[in-house]
């Protein structure tokens, strides 16, 4: 008898600096997971660096942005009869050291989302006064909507169990799923629990949050959260 | 009142005219029933507008508009704004499906990679 599959799986849009590495991290670091990479529209090497190191690769026509990409990783997983997926970013981010930590609640069906959150123990990380400001918003938003204190809803580590990649694979924000997902999952009655992870400086490339986004994003994930509230509550 | 029933005229030539465009262009295929069906109930509903004074008037009296060219004036921007706001969430879904399109495309892009891969190894 086979334990829980779980599926790692890397949205990347441009990432051929970093890639190599974070791969060979996450098998140093967790043999027992398998890796998928969803190039999302890249023009670099990046599919081609995947593919040389035995990664299967989904590569996307165009750019999706980050909810798409993590769609077509739930697809993936899905179809391949995985249990659980994690979300984890190819620039060095997230440390597949907490893997472990973070997959712990998930297979021991304690949770159905998992969140690695930056705030549950202090790291050293500060964040710009204007980015606290929002995520002080968005955590009170979000933690309204799931009964619970959610420190760190922008956090892009993150486990799903496969009931939620099953709703996710038909309706997930495109470009930010952060606090409208946590929303929604919560008002679908899934169980968000959030695990103390250490998150790094990124080794390389650029972040999916340029400029234009961060000004874009606080208007469009307010509207969306507010929305998630305002939907009636779906059933599973 | 000549000002108005010229302005009139003109509206209302003016919503027959597009009413003709539109279902020129529905023959030739090239605007599908679906999306016409805004641009055929207002065009209709302007030519008759216009070239009924008593109804224009009445319009105009019931809306507390001063004057019947205001009326013919505001119905072309709430046609407008009805049709911008059509057009958005068509664009919306348009989009949702060209994504769904784009995941499916590489899911399955990937399978014949992986597939070709296993034959190639088969033969080797």
């Amino acid at each position: 008898m086979t334990g829980p599959r779980v599926l790692v799986v890397v949205p990347c849009h441009d990432e051929e600096e970093s890639l190599a590495r974070t791969i060979a991290e996450v098998r140093a670091r967790a043999p027992g997971v398998d890796l998928l990479v969803v190039d999302d529209g890249s023009s670099d090497r990046t599919a081609e660096i995947a593919r040389g190191l035995r990664v299967p690769v989904v590569r996307h026509p165009i750019n999706l942005g980050v909810g798409g990409a993590l769609q077509t990783g739930f697809r993936y997983a899905l179809a391949r009869g995985y249990s659980v997926a994690v979300q984890l970013d190819a620039d060095g981010q997230h440390d597949p050291g907490d893997l472990e930590a973070l997959l712990a609640p998930v297979l021991a069906n304690q949770a159905d989302v998992t969140i690695g959150s930056r705030y549950l123990r202090p790291t050293g990380y500060r964040a710009p006064f204007s980015r606290r400001l929002g995520m002080l918003l968005f955590s009170a938003i979000a933690g309204a909507a799931a009964h619970q204190p959610i420190a760190d809803t922008t956090s892009g580590y993150r486990a799903y169990a496969r009931a939620v990649m099953e709703v996710c694979q038909h309706d997930l924000p495109q470009d930010f799923p952060d606090a409208p997902l946590l929303i929604a999952l919560a008002r679908r009655g899934f169980r968000l629990r959030e695990v103390p992870v250490t998150m790094r400086e990124r080794r390389a490339g650029k972040s999916f949050y340029t400029l234009s986004k961060s000004l874009y994003y606080p208007y469009k994930n307010l509207l969306a959260s507010v929305m998630a509230m305002l939907q009636r509550s779906p059933s599973r | 009142m000549h000002f108005l029933s010229r302005t009139q005229m003109i509206f209302a030539i003016g919503a027959a005219v597009m009413l003709l465009t539109v279902l020129e262009l529905v023959r030739r295929r090239r605007l599908s029933e679906e999306y016409a069906l805004l641009w055929v109930v207002s065009s209709v509903g302007m030519t008759v507008l216009g070239f009924s004074t008593p109804l224009l008037e009445s319009v105009t009296r019931a809306l507390g508009i001063r004057y019947e060219s205001s009326t013919a004036f505001a119905c072309g921007v709430t046609f407008g704004i009805v049709m911008l706001l059509y057009m958005c969430t068509r664009l919306t879904r348009m989009g949702r499906e060209q994504h769904a399109l784009a995941r499916e495309l590489a899911l399955l892009a990937h399978e014949v990679e992986r597939l070709r891969g296993e034959r190639e190894e088969g033969r080797a």
